[in-house]
């Protein structure tokens, strides 16, 4: 399936995009998502993931959704979903 | 409304007051109304330029820092001279030369679990301005307990995040759990930052606090605003209130005596009572 991947700010800079077009195997979870994320950006590493469950410092939406308000890390995704992954910010 | 307009304030205020929406009523509550600016910097100059401009009553200045010459890229209601001044001094001084209808009260002090509670109290809105996390969360905290709105904006390099957080709606909390480790998102002196981008998102903060003085139209509550200058786009993303949020969900906090506002960003919250 084809995901649309969209990361803001410090996630930005880590894969020098905004938006990435990927392919994907077509059973995946949001879990699975951002293991593979983690697995291809050596500095995102550590940050998506923790214990099992996603960071309780950033965001994932799919499809300008927070996950955690649907199944979280076990969220299905389908063919055509968009992914936007962000941090809070403070700078002022 | 205790306030009645005379002749100079219905001249300087003309263009609010012939707008239905807003009115001499509006305009009223504006001189009557009271926002606490929680730092001076970029975010916070085009806030109060625009609060001040406006003619809101009584604005609160926060802010522990001096005026440094790196600051004047972006930082637009200090100047030159006042290199040295207190962000809350020189901000003071650019009202009193813009606007004699407004009362400025200073607080030349860091926001404090110690402090909190009394500087924000009485204020009927807030605009979070501030520049670190800690701050953001012990203001969004003190904040929700007190049943005060915050508009709330942040930057980083290119790009804004803007949020306004009501009494009745998610708090930063639901949004975002926890800070972010100390270090893992660098501050405005690290990265750098384009000298508007806060102009823009200030004046989006400042948009809603007048929304929220005026109890008009539909504030971004529930709503994550992403400002891309370089792209020149603006999205919005949806979010909700979270129950199992720590400060606002179904088990809240009824103060903050238990939460740890370390000097690093990390914010913990101790469990017990």
């Amino acid at each position: 399936m084809d995901l649309t991947l969209r990361f803001f700010a410090t996630f930005r800079e880590i894969a020098g995009q905004k938006v990435v077009e990927k392919t994907y195997d077509d059973d995946l979870t949001i879990g699975g998502l951002l293991t593979a994320l983690e697995a291809e950006y050596p500095e995102m590493q550590e940050e998506l993931l923790i214990d099992g469950d996603i960071k309780p410092q950033i965001n994932v939406l799919k499809n300008g959704r927070e996950v955690l308000h649907m199944q979280g890390i076990d969220t299905q995704l389908e063919d055509g979903d968009t992914i936007s992954l962000f941090p809070p910010v403070a700078g002022g | 409304m205790s306030l009645s307009l005379d002749a100079t304030q219905l001249d300087r205020y003309s263009r609010h007051i012939i707008m239905d929406e807003i009115g001499p009523e509006g305009q009223a509550r504006l001189l009557d109304g009271s926002v606490l600016v929680i730092g001076a910097g970029g975010l916070g100059a085009p806030v109060i330029e625009y609060l001040a401009a406006a003619g809101v009553g009584t604005i609160g200045v926060a802010d522990d820092d001096i005026v440094e010459r790196s600051n004047l890229q972006r930082q637009v209601i200090h100047t030159d001279e006042n290199v040295g001044v207190p962000k809350a001094d020189s901000a003071k001084q650019f009202v009193n030369r813009l606007n004699p209808d407004v009362t400025v009260e200073t607080y030349e002090t860091r926001v404090t679990p110690e402090n909190v509670e009394e500087l924000i109290d009485g204020y009927d809105v807030i605009v979070d301005a501030s520049d670190n996390f800690p701050t953001r969360y012990l203001v969004n905290d003190a904040a929700r307990l007190a049943g005060i709105p915050i508009a709330h904006g942040a930057i980083y390099k290119f790009e804004g995040q803007i949020t306004t957080l009501v009494p009745d709606g998610p708090c930063y909390r639901c949004l975002f759990r926890e800070a972010p480790e100390p270090g893992s998102v660098p501050d405005c002196a690290t990265t750098g930052v384009l000298g508007v981008l806060p102009g823009t998102v200030g004046c989006i903060q400042a948009t809603e606090a007048f929304k929220l003085l005026l109890g008009a139209g539909e504030p971004l509550e529930g709503r994550l605003l992403f400002y891309d200058a370089m792209d020149m786009t603006f999205e919005t993303v949806p979010y909700q209130k979270d129950p199992d949020c720590p400060v606002c969900g179904d088990d809240p906090i009824d103060s903050i005596d238990h939460i740890t506002y370390q000097d690093g960003c990390r914010v913990n919250i101790t469990s017990e009572q």
